[in-house]
């Protein structure tokens, strides 16, 4: 694996065991249907259950559809304020 | 009618509260549920489809359950989607005790020994990546990340058809290539999600301020299904419509109630409290301002367009604020904090428990909402020693210039600097040349000398007041009806405000940092909790003798509407700002969590 791989791991791993992983998650759910990202993405969600038919649709589907948009629509705010948070444990444990 | 001004006083009075009697459950027939946490986006109401039988089934199988690994509805068992036959090859023996073993290890691990394992093990064991939507093998232990289809080439060969993401939780079949939602299954990773949870402790990162529970999906209750059913008429929310706007009746010069009305239906948190159903009322029916206000919101948001008639509520307003009684034209700021005072009064039951020690200090929403602290700094000349005091407040009441009190110069040494976008050299005054006013030192002269502690004597001393703790919606109250011993007049001094208002330089704390010495960051963006939007503005017309008041609303973001009584009409960005100003409201455009 190469260095850059080992490093995300190794951070991975930390974040992991201190709980910080979780508590990023849940910081990033309320950020997230704060600025209503959640509400645009669930509107395009039922758009392509729609589009393929309720029977037909499979969690594939959905994922490979909104992937691209989700990933686009996230503000650059939040990716900001995340990342800063990351980088503000990494600093406190700084054994990495 | 002549609008009168009574001198509200800083501390309220605190009044007991009403005597509690027999419960009064009270239930909403029109059911419209809200998420949490939506600041400016529209309350979505969950639209299904309104052709008929299928109608609820649709929504069963739209909820993500596997994204969440919860979701096990409480219904009869004839409306849950039928887990696949798949999953009968995997339960047997001691399959339950296996799966919560694997879901308490490496889902959600909610202990310090199992967080480690699994940051140590959870990657994947072909290609060794760990980000790619990990899942485990069911029958076997294998990791293997599905993006790559690792994990799909290993039920291939092995002919394990069932694997669980380890993110979410949720269980997915090879064989019917798709996430499965077996009762069973979604029972234990319930229970086990729950014990993780409780692991953690209460962390201050899981809640949003006051509300104090971790975030889930909405399920609905066996009742709340069957008023599902039996109404099955949806609305949808799109960024046109007008749902939430409604005229309101003038009764007889009550348009200074009628204003403030629209400014509350259309404060965002406010509304979210009422439609999701928070209020516990405690008081004898038809009593209880706080369930009118909650009727209010049904009325509002019902989708009638003809304008609705506040005869209860004058009602209410004139039994429990008799200041406020008659048909004489009232001053719309008195009616506001007359209102927020009842309404405090009565949210008693909402406390969810919690003993209000403090009067000053419950956590009722409307104290979540609007309660601000200001800190008032009083500084002895001679020992420079600082008595500090905080109070609580609903509203800011700012002098313009052209009252008998002198507005200009502010404080002593004051720069040119450009805050907010506004030049103080503009000509113009601004709304934050006012709150510069409002929060410089001033001397508190030789005839109002201060008894200092640190001199045991009477000194000369200056004042300074700062806001300590910024409420979530801030109202400003222009002071345009001036009440002196000569003369009774209006003051229309024009004052512009902003769409957008930082309220950073009238923070104690950066009082503080100016006082150490530590010049003001240039804006951090990411010190976003002093920033506020503008949402309401409530304007009075005409003269102290006869006045008419109207409010400007903000609605999906950046549509603003004008609300005349009865008449709301579309209006510009530009006519808000244009327009003179009496109260303006605004709300925190990020929220914090406690």
């Amino acid at each position: 694996m190469s260095k850059d791989l080992q490093m995300r791991a190794a951070i991975n791993q930390k974040l992991i065991e201190m709980g910080e992983r979780e508590r990023l998650k849940e910081l990033l759910r309320a950020k997230l249907i704060e600025c209503g990202w959640k509400d645009q993405l669930k509107a395009h969600c039922k758009d392509v259950i729609k589009e393929k038919g309720l029977e037909h649709v499979t969690v594939e589907d959905l994922v490979a559809e909104i992937t691209p948009k989700g990933r686009a629509l996230v503000p650059d705010s939040v990716k900001k304020e995340l990342l800063q948070r990351i980088r503000a444990f990494l600093a406190q444990h700084s054994t990495l | 009618g002549v609008p009168r001004l009574v001198e509200w006083h800083k501390q309220r009075a605190t009044s007991g509260f009403a005597a509690p009697s027999s419960p009064n459950q009270s239930e909403c027939s029109h059911l419209q549920k809200l998420h949490r946490g939506s600041s400016f986006s529209s309350p979505v109401v969950e639209h299904v489809s309104s052709s008929s039988s299928s109608s609820l089934k649709t929504k069963t199988s739209i909820e993500p359950k596997g994204k969440h690994g919860t979701g096990a509805l409480d219904v009869a068992s004839a409306m849950s989607p039928a887990a696949c036959s798949h999953v009968n090859g995997f339960k047997v023996d001691n399959w339950k005790q296996n799966l919560r073993v694997i879901y308490r290890c490496f889902v959600w691990s909610g202990s310090a020994e199992t967080r480690k394992r699994k940051a140590k093990s959870c990657v994947c064991h072909v290609c060794g990546a760990h980000l790619s939507r990990l899942h485990s093998c069911l029958y076997c232990v294998f990791f293997g990340c599905f993006a790559k289809k690792h994990i799909h080439e290993h039920a291939k060969s092995k002919r394990h058809n069932l694997a669980i993401d380890l993110l979410y939780g949720g269980i997915y079949c090879f064989v019917c290539q798709d996430y499965i939602y077996d009762k069973d299954m979604e029972q234990i990773a319930k229970e086990e999600q729950r014990k993780a949870w409780k692991l953690q402790g209460t962390s201050h990162l899981f809640a949003p301020a006051g509300i104090g529970e971790r975030y889930s999906t909405w399920e609905p209750t066996k009742r709340e299904l069957e008023l599902l059913q039996h109404n099955p008429k949806r609305r949808r929310i799109t960024t046109n419509c007008t749902i939430g706007l409604r005229g309101l009746i003038n009764l007889g010069n009550t348009c200074f109630m009628n204003c403030i009305v629209q400014a509350l239906t259309h404060t965002p948190l406010l509304r979210d409290f009422f439609l999701s159903d928070r209020h516990k009322c405690e008081m004898k029916p038809n009593s209880c301002l706080v369930c009118e206000m909650s009727q209010l919101f049904q009325e509002f948001y019902s989708g009638h367009r003809s304008p609705h008639i506040p005869f209860r509520l004058l009602h209410l307003v004139w039994t429990h604020a008799r200041h406020l009684a008659g048909y004489e034209q009232q001053d719309a700021h008195e009616f506001l904090i007359a209102a927020l005072d009842v309404l405090h009064r009565h949210c008693k039951g909402d406390d969810n428990g919690k003993k209000a020690n403090n009067p000053n200090h419950c956590n009722c929403i409307i104290d979540q909402i609007f309660t601000g602290g200001l800190q008032s700094d009083v500084t002895c000349q001679v020992c420079h020693g600082v008595s500090t005091t905080i109070d609580p407040f609903w509203d800011i009441s700012l002098d313009l210039p052209g009252s008998s009190t002198p507005f200009w110069p502010l404080s002593p040494g004051s720069d040119g600097s450009v805050v907010n976008g506004e030049s103080q050299m503009s000509g113009a005054t601004t709304l934050t040349d006012c709150l510069r006013r409002f929060t410089r030192p001033e001397h508190l002269g030789s005839s109002a000398k201060i008894k200092c502690s640190g001199c045991h004597s009477y000194q000369e001393s200056t004042k300074q007041l700062t806001m300590k703790k910024l409420p979530i919606v801030a109202c400003f109250h222009l002071k345009r009806f001036e009440h002196s011993a000569k003369l009774r007049r209006k003051i229309t001094t024009y004052v512009s405000f902003p769409l957008e208002l930082d309220m950073t330089p009238f923070m104690a704390s950066s009082k503080e940092s100016r006082m150490n010495g530590q010049y003001q960051q240039s804006m951090d963006t990411l010190n976003n909790d002093n920033k506020y939007s503008l949402f309401a503005v409530v304007n009075h017309q005409g003269t102290l003798e006869s006045g008419h008041y109207t409010t400007f609303i903000r609605q999906h973001k950046d549509q603003w509407f004008k609300c005349d009584d009865a008449i709301i009409t579309k209006a510009s960005i530009k006519d808000v700002l244009d327009s003179e100003g009496y109260l303006l409201f605004y709300h925190k455009q990020f929220l914090e969590y406690e």
